[in-house]
């Protein structure tokens, strides 16, 4: 009788999610994906402000091609759409939530052109002991990269150590399992951050506030800022 | 840039591997939400702690001259029936001075519970994530008057990473106009918003409660510092001052932070409460001095309306209903009132027909009350405000908690807050060592840097 350890079990469940996250991308591509749909319409875009929350903090990442680099090079130049996450994420509420919101989010900036060039978005793994570069770049899979004008990177960290100042800067609450066992989820509050192009968070959305035509709108709201549009 | 360098993590894993597993991960996608849990009355934008007993009740508690140290403290007490200080003080941690404290909030990450202090404006941080048995206070915030203009910060609001604070007043007449204002979770303010003052608006404020599946937040007023300092009895024959009182409640547009309309609800609408049903769109609260029932929610045209829907009690006899606590199911809400000392529940199975059910005196006054998830526990304490407390004998100090069975309180254990020396038990918030039994912070760091 085979007994799975839970390490491989471990494996198992991250291979899983990355797995099926290739699968639902495919399926994102061919309709709209399932993200959150507002009960509301939201403000239109420039008709609000976007306070200015707090810097982004800086740090070395590495991206899904192993290449090292300072986070402000992904938090600067452009507005960006930060998400802090890990792939073996399976709350239903969380990392996949984004991951879906994002897509959707990607599909509408896609057909404005004041978008392209100017907005990048960003998946950074709060798990470097399991996201490494090689399993980021899986689990962006075909989303990776800025075919489309809007560049979606997969970012992680070579150690917790690295990864710490980071977390710190974004106040993003992260905790581990004390004991081995079947779910080595990690416990977190999911938060996704948009940032200007000079580096501020501008707002921080969470699984219940992440309507992608609300975020959409603000995203709108920072390029008339920068008369854009 | 160069490359980065993961000794001993390479994809090792075989191409069936993932196809193996995709039944599990599909399992784990699909599987039911988790059911929600925690204290009923909290920001919906907060981590879920607490999914079955609570081990801590977290009680803000008005210093007394001449009792203990004379400061405000925040007291932990014991709460699992499992614990050898079952219904016993864990832990005592004095701020150092005495600022007429009053309400708490947890941020949304539940790591950090804000308290703030109605005369001196003070905003105390503490930290109830390393140690849930024994808070320890990380930052003070001292001089919001100046930087703000508002003064008597009341209620703490998680937001998404950020924390909403409405005051009661302001640092230039210290009467009822007043505003609100917005923090990083870190303590950082990141701007300030009035109340608003035209369109029959009287710029008070109170309480904050967002519904986040419509966009909509609510706003409620009570009264200016020179009221809510004043003596009570003083104040009830000032005619002016009795005039000072909110008379409205503000709908938002919650995501741009603009008021969209004033509602008409005279008597000082208080406590706002959401219903929990995910079903449900509309929210109650109660005005203290006409003793009314409010429901907010949108008529037949989606405009939010604000309609009285039942009396709490005589209000002829001005009970003065205070706090209320809304159940998981929206199906039911107790009622502090505090001048006769009764903890009544409310059927709001129809909530346009809210109907008591039950009724207990529970203390010679009582103002706050909370309740677990599953409804059967039930905590109260005793203290609305230093000088509208009772005098003598009445002024009764204290936390009880009841057993709810859905016919009666039983009372389980009470803490005489005089006996004990600690002062006025006033806001309560719930803790668990869950979190800290299970899990260690990949981010240490946190703390240390806040």
């Amino acid at each position: 009788m085979n007994r799975s350890t839970p390490r491989s079990r471990r494996i198992a469940s991250r291979w899983a999610v990355g797995a099926l996250a290739l699968l639902l991308q495919g399926a994102a591509l061919a309709h709209e994906a399932p993200a959150q749909k507002p009960g509301f319409t939201p403000p239109a875009a420039g008709t609000y402000r976007l306070e200015r929350i707090m810097p982004a903090p800086d740090g070395n990442v590495v991206d899904a091609a192993g290449q090292r680099s300072r986070l402000a090079a992904y938090t600067t130049g452009k507005v960006t759409l930060l998400s802090l996450m890990y792939t073996a994420c399976s709350d239903e509420t969380g990392c996949p939530v984004a991951f879906y919101s994002i897509a959707s989010i990607r599909r509408t900036l896609e057909k404005s052109a004041a978008a392209h060039g100017r907005v990048q978005l960003v998946s950074m793994s709060f798990d470097p002991d399991n996201d490494t570069p090689e399993v980021m770049r899986a689990y962006g899979g075909s989303q990776a990269g800025g075919r489309v004008g809007v560049p979606w990177h997969f970012l992680t960290t070579e150690s917790r150590r690295e990864l710490a100042p980071l977390l710190a800067g974004f106040d993003q609450d992260v905790s581990r399992p004390r004991a081995a066992g079947p779910s080595q989820d990690l416990l977190h509050v999911l938060k996704l951050f948009l940032i200007d192009r000079r580096g501020w968070v501008r707002e921080i959305y969470t699984a219940s506030y992440l309507a992608p035509a609300m975020v959409v709108n603000d995203i709108r709201t920072l390029l008339m800022e920068d008369g854009a549009l | 840039m160069s490359p980065a360098r993961f000794p001993g993590r390479r994809m090792r894993r075989g191409l069936l591997a993932p196809l193996a597993a995709i039944g599990i991960a599909v399992c784990a996608v699909l599987a039911p939400l988790a059911a929600s849990a925690d204290e009923t009355c909290n920001s919906p934008y907060m981590r879920n702690l607490i999914r079955g007993q609570e081990d801590y009740v977290y009680v803000w508690t008005l210093g007394v001259e001449g009792m203990g140290d004379g400061s405000d403290k925040l007291v932990t007490v014991d709460v699992n029936p499992s614990s050898k200080q079952y219904g016993k003080v864990a832990h005592v941690l004095s701020v150092g001075t005495r600022g007429e404290a009053h309400h708490m909030g947890f941020t949304d990450d539940r790591r950090h519970l804000w308290a703030g202090g109605l005369d001196d404006s003070r905003v105390y941080i503490f930290d109830v994530y390393s140690d849930p048995s024994r808070p320890k206070l990380v930052r003070t915030l001292s001089d919001l008057p100046q930087r703000t203009g508002l003064v008597g910060p009341h209620t703490f609001y998680a937001m998404p990473g950020r924390m909403l604070v409405q005051f009661l007043s302001n640092s230039k007449d210290h009467g009822g106009v007043t505003g609100m204002a917005m923090f990083t979770n870190k303590g950082e303010l990141i701007r300030t918003y009035g109340m608003p003052t035209g369109s029959g608006g009287d710029g008070y404020g109170y309480d904050i409660g967002i519904n986040p599946k419509k966009n909509v937040m609510l706003t409620s007023s009570f009264s200016g510092w020179n009221n809510y300092m004043m003596d009570f009895g003083k104040m009830l024959q000032d005619q002016e001052a009795m005039k000072r009182f909110g008379r409205t409640m503000v709908l938002w547009d919650a995501k741009s932070m603009k008021s969209e309309k004033v509602l008409d609800v005279p008597g000082a609408p208080l406590e706002i409460r959401w219903s929990l049903n995910q079903e449900d769109n509309w929210a109650v609260t109660a005005s203290a001095l006409t003793s009314q029932l409010w429901l907010i929610k949108q008529d037949g045209n989606g405009q939010w309306q604000a309609k009285a829907v039942a009396a709490i009690g005589d209000p002829a006899q001005v009970p003065l209903p205070v706090d209320i606590s809304i159940t998981a199911d929206g199906k039911g809400l107790w009622v502090n009132t505090f001048m006769d000392g009764k903890t009544r529940f409310i059927d709001l199975t129809d909530p346009e027909h809210p109907r008591q059910t039950y009724e207990k005196v529970t203390g010679k006054q009582v103002n706050m009350v909370s309740q677990s998830w599953d409804g059967t526990r039930v905590y109260i304490t005793s203290s609305l405000l230093a000088n509208w407390d009772k005098k003598g004998e009445n002024d009764e100090q204290m936390l009880r908690a009841f057993a709810w069975d859905g016919k009666d309180l039983q009372p389980l254990f009470e803490v005489d807050f005089y006996a004990q020396n600690l002062g006025r038990a006033h806001h309560m918030k719930f803790g668990s060592n869950a979190i800290k039994a299970a899990y260690e912070p990949l981010d240490a760091t946190l703390a240390q840097n806040r």
